[in-house]
């Protein structure tokens, strides 16, 4: 429960991690805009809590699934020890099939190890665009407060400029990609 | 007697999956949350080799691994990098640092253990 809770609030964490250069003058002034961001930014921690949730069951379940085999792995070893070697033949052959089939099976599990870590890149993935949204939020914040203070008809091009600003901007303070893997083969090793 | 790894990771998942790979092929392993969890646990286990993400709150992997080297027990002691960074200037920089090795997740349980085993014998 408590990895479950620790799991669940690491998309806090990630966040924490990338908010570095945001700007505090910002001050929030348009609560609908405010607003539209931060049920976008519950959506995705929403969607980081059931990915997590389910790689943090599925995890469980795999390790208990391994265990399971080891244990099928050693009684299988056991009974050919057992087995007298003359006349014996049928039961060494069906045993010596079980282990192979427990070999797969934890060739198998390992193969889902490596994928199970999606869950990983998932969470690193969602917590850097929650971030963007975040200083999208500021940065069109800060737009709408400028304009308050020009106290000018806007017009359809100013709004449009401010706009493809505040995206300019957001694009330069977003940090970059912390993952760029695009599928879930074995990563490349470099040793010093 | 078994070696001791100290296995640090912000996920609990990557936690237990690697401490799992870790403990079926013998070794001992000491789990940290972050790098200051990393760094704290560190001064209480003697750690025969560290293995370590990046990114991570409060203290991130780098920093973990510069403040290791400057320890007089960890100025030797092997520490991977196990992390979704795979840019060139992440790894001059881990490199700088004293880092014995880079890791890109996904990791494959086998190469895991090849390389740790090739690392700390």
């Amino acid at each position: 429960m408590v990895e479950m809770q620790s799991e669940n609030n690491k998309m806090d964490n990630q966040i924490a991690v990338e908010s570095a250069p945001v700007d505090q003058d910002a001050a929030l002034c348009n609560v609908e805009v405010d607003e539209y961001f931060m049920n976008i930014k519950g959506e995705l921690g929403q969607v980081d809590r059931l990915v997590s949730d389910a790689v943090n069951n599925l995890v469980i379940n795999f390790r208990y699934i391994s265990k399971l085999t080891q244990s099928h792995h050693d009684m299988v070893l056991t009974i050919e020890k057992m087995a007298a070697p003359e006349g014996s033949k049928p039961i060494l052959e069906l045993l010596g099939k079980q282990m192979i089939i427990a070999d797969k099976i934890e060739q198998e599990l390992e193969t889902a190890i490596t994928s199970l870590q999606f869950g990983d890149l998932v969470t690193q993935l969602l917590a850097h665009t929650t971030r963007q949204v975040e200083i999208l939020n500021m940065e069109l914040q800060r737009i709408d407060r400028q304009s308050n203070w020009e106290n000018g008809q806007k017009t359809l091009y100013t709004l449009h400029e401010g706009i493809s600003k505040a995206v300019e901007v957001a694009n330069a303070k977003g940090k970059r990609k912390p993952v760029v893997q695009q599928g879930m083969q074995m990563g490349d090793i470099e040793l010093f | 007697m078994a070696k001791t790894i100290l296995a640090v990771d912000d996920s609990a998942s990557i936690r237990q999956m690697v401490s799992f790979t870790l403990k079926s092929a013998g070794y001992d392993v000491v789990e940290a949350v972050d790098g200051q969890d990393a760094l704290d646990k560190a001064n209480i286990h003697k750690v025969n080799l560290v293995l370590t993400d990046i990114n991570m709150p409060r203290m991130d992997g780098l920093k973990l691994l510069e403040s290791l080297r400057k320890l007089t027990h960890y100025k030797t002691v092997p520490i991977l990098m196990l992390t979704t960074e795979s840019g060139d200037d992440m790894k001059a920089k881990g490199r700088a640092a004293g880092a014995t090795g880079w890791l890109i997740k996904p990791f494959d349980p086998k190469r895991l253990l090849e390389v740790i085993g090739k690392v700390i014998g």
